[in-house]
């Protein structure tokens, strides 16, 4: 299983599926942050952009997600002031442009990404801009990690582990996996070279362990500076994760010391019940037990142009990767 | 004209401003026999079968590397014209402007246009102005529209196409699309990018010499890319295309900002590039005429029409693996991590 | 995870840089990686970089994507992977 968006893409634009062996298979795992987050969240996302003074800013994929009832786009398209950026210091600049609007940085991501957001805020920290605020969504892997394999439905032989999240945790921090789950896995790059020495590696362990195969940007420990970084500005939260269910301690909220930039405490709002779309199976997929069609919804009432669950949305979701990328043959409903 | 250097919402009211700012400004850059009549309408002489295209422009911001709105609007309706075999006869502009706009970059616009259809060539005979308050328009809306005569007498669409056409691409992918995005400063990057716009009737014209009857399909892939061209070549032929990705070609900094941002090379607007279907014997011949033309230099082969899979675009990446490409979907957005 | 690409540090002001790759030239902040210097390469995403890469490393994946490209392109197959090279083995039971 792979559980990381990126290596989702990389399969899937480059065929690798093509070129597995019979009798290995690879199944995509919960590793696109905007396919895990869950609906509840959206619905507090668009609810904030519906509050007159707020500008929500985000990373580019979440603007199209549905929610219960409604997506960013839609809101956008109603009037709600949506900015799309692609480093979360932009959003201090939006801000510092207009210091009478309010602007709401919705902070989605794992590891690699929750560090850049903490960073923006130690800046604004020291600018003292009071029209910033984060929402963090953040959540971090190694809790799914066990979640996946507690839940003892899905049988992984092993991990890719991603690439970029290891880069700042380092590979230590999955040494539980072979140590209480007799389960190896290894650190990839992204590069369809990186991604099949990673199969090779894992096929060849003897026995269950943790290897990097990245080995020009992760190291065992990892980036100590982000990391201490992430503990400063966040503290471990409860997180729910679509299609995980609630998972202890996977989620990242800002700490006391920097609670006054929460965007939770700063605006109430009212999301409503959250509702999950009907006939949407995102959650198997999210958990490797079905691939994306055999949903009865994919490439059907749910593509890219009109996607249902999270999984098409996003371009890293397992389903648009699939979509994206599908085999010519399967694309034309023939045997290969 | 009143020496504000603004245009005025008088100067969009068909009266004394408006004729002053044609003079001043349209016929001083496209001074040309037609235009000089200032008729309501421009009446033009052709032979045979005419071909009529319309574009409206809207691009942000309105300078770019390697262009400007004014460049678009000319290159843009010209190439249309291309994709039908048609010589470009005459091009109309209609102009939106917004309440302050600043009468030296209208200048500067009208110059670009005027240079553009020097290249192409062909003259603007007709337009028209109006000027909204200040915020109904992004400062400058332009459409053109264009009248062409067509050349050839052999059909050339997606039904002409055939198995075992080749496909040539006449350069790089991406240029237009990340020089607009690298001068919208969203993203705070410097890019070795230039837009490529350019007009193409020149580069078909070789084409055509050079194939002949050979030359089955010519499409500009604009926005949605060389995706959206290939995507829609496969589904009107009702045959299948084989692409190698390997043979795409892709500027260094373009294949950079497009790992950094997620983009996908294919789905990446151009604005001056052809993308041609010659039957095998001519393929050869072609390349070689598009070679010969500055806008053509990196022109290559880079797939095939195939029986196999009808409607359907496979890609062979550089593993031997194959996958489909579809017309990319929605707005270009950055992926997140 | 995450969109990041290998960028050489051009300059440096205080945590403020300047990298480039290809024809690409941006501003990064290297809050996260202090001890990058000028001719490092990063790996940059979302506006910081997150790790200094190795460079032998980073050379040997170029030379074997090279290779890779070349064989695609239908030049002659150059020497293949070396099996038996050093990996980092890490054990954890």
């Amino acid at each position: 299983m792979e559980v990381c968006g990126t290596h989702t893409m990389a399969i899937s634009r480059y065929g690798l599926r093509d070129l597995l062996p019979a009798g290995m298979r690879l199944v995509s795992g919960p590793g696109c942050p905007v396919c895990v987050t869950a609906v509840g969240d959206l619905d507090v996302v668009v609810a904030l952009a519906r509050l007159p003074e707020v500008t929500i800013v985000t990373f580019g994929d979440l603007v199209r997600v549905p929610s219960s009832r409604s997506s960013l786009a839609a809101e956008r398209a109603a009037g709600a002031d949506v900015r799309v950026v692609y480093a979360p210091t932009d959003a201090l600049e939006l801000a510092a442009a207009q210091p009478e609007r309010q602007f709401v940085l919705v902070g989605i991501g794992f590891e690699t990404t929750a560090p850049t957001v903490a960073g923006a805020l130690l800046m604004a920290r020291e600018r003292n801009l009071r029209n910033f605020s984060v929402l963090s969504l953040h959540k971090t892997m190694p809790g799914a990690l066990r979640a996946l394999l507690d839940g003892g439905e899905s049988r992984i032989d092993g991990f890719i582990l991603p690439g970029h999240v290891s880069v700042v945790t380092g590979s230590d921090c999955y040494r539980f996996l072979p140590a209480e789950y007799g389960v190896g896995g290894v650190v990839a790059g992204f590069t369809a070279a990186d991604v099949l020495e990673a199969l090779l590696l894992l096929a060849r362990q003897r026995r269950p362990a943790i290897e990097i195969g990245y080995r020009r940007a992760v190291t065992t420990a990892g980036n100590r500076v982000a990391q201490e970084l992430l503990s400063r500005v966040f503290t471990p939260c409860d997180a729910v994760w679509r299609g995980l269910g609630l998972i202890a301690g996977s989620g990242l909220r800002l700490a006391d010391e920097f609670r006054d930039y929460a965007a939770e405490e700063r605006f109430t709002v009212e999301p409503g019940e959250p509702v999950e779309p009907r006939g949407c199976r995102c959650g198997e997929v999210l958990r490797g037990l079905i691939d994306p069609p055999e949903c009865a919804l994919f490439g059907r009432r749910c593509t890219p142009e009109t996607p249902v669950g999270a999984c098409m949305v996003s371009s890293e979701g397992s389903c648009a990767a699939h979509f994206r990328y599908r085999a010519i043959d399967d694309a034309m409903g023939a045997d290969a | 004209m009143p020496d504000s250097g603004r245009i005025l919402l008088g100067h969009g009211s068909g009266g004394r401003l408006y004729r002053d700012l044609v003079r001043d400004v349209f016929l001083a850059h496209f001074a040309n026999p037609v235009l000089e009549r200032l008729d309501d309408a421009a009446a033009l002489a052709c032979s045979g079968r005419i071909a009529f295209t319309t574009d409206a422009h809207v691009v942000q911001p309105l300078a770019f590397a390697g262009g400007d709105i004014g460049r678009l609007a000319v290159a843009g309706t010209v190439n249309d014209l291309a994709t039908a075999a048609a010589r470009p006869l005459g091009l109309a502009a209609a102009f939106v402007i917004e309440e302050g706009f600043e009468i030296a970059r209208l200048h500067e616009v009208c110059a670009s246009m005027a240079a553009t259809a020097a290249e192409a060539p062909v003259e603007i005979v007709t337009g028209d102005t109006k000027v909204v308050q200040r915020g109904a328009a992004d400062g400058l809306f332009i459409t053109t529209t264009g009248v062409g005569e067509i050349v050839v007498t052999h059909d050339v669409s997606a039904a002409a196409a055939a198995v075992g056409d080749e496909l040539l691409l006449s350069g790089t992918l991406g240029d237009h699309a990340l020089a607009v995005l690298a001068a919208r400063g969203d993203f705070e990057m410097t890019l070795d990018v230039s837009s490529d716009c350019a007009p193409l009737w020149r580069l078909t014209e070789a084409a055509l010499a050079a194939g002949g009857p050979a030359v089955h399909f010519m499409r500009d892939p604009t926005r949605g890319g060389l995706a959206t061209v290939l995507a829609e070549l496969a589904e009107e032929a009702v045959l299948g295309i084989e692409v190698d990705e390997t043979a795409l070609p892709v500027s260094p900094a373009v294949r950079s900002a497009c790992d950094l941002l997620g983009y996908d090379p294919l789905a990446l607007a151009n604005e001056g590039k052809m993308v041609f279907a010659v039957a095998p014997e001519a393929a050869e011949a072609v390349l070689q005429a598009l070679r010969g033309r500055p806008e053509g230099a990196r022109a290559t082969r880079i797939g095939t029409l195939v029986a196999e899979h009808p409607g359907r675009v496979a890609l062979r990446t550089s593993y031997g693996t194959r996958r489909v490409v579809d017309m990319p979907v929605g707005e270009l957005l950055p992926r997140i991590c | 995870m995450c969109l990041a690409i290998p960028m050489r540090i051009t300059a440096t002001d205080g945590a403020a840089a300047t990298i480039e790759a290809d024809g690409l030239v941006q501003q990064t902040s290297l809050m996260l990686v202090p001890d990058a210097r000028v001719g490092d390469y990063v790996l940059v995403h979302a506006g910081f970089a997150i790790a200094v890469l190795d460079s032998d490393d980073a050379a040997e994946r170029l030379a074997l994507f090279e290779e890779i490209a070349g064989m695609a392109a239908g030049d002659e197959p150059g020497p293949g992977i070396d099996p038996k090279a050093d990996r980092p083995y890490d054990p954890s039971i």
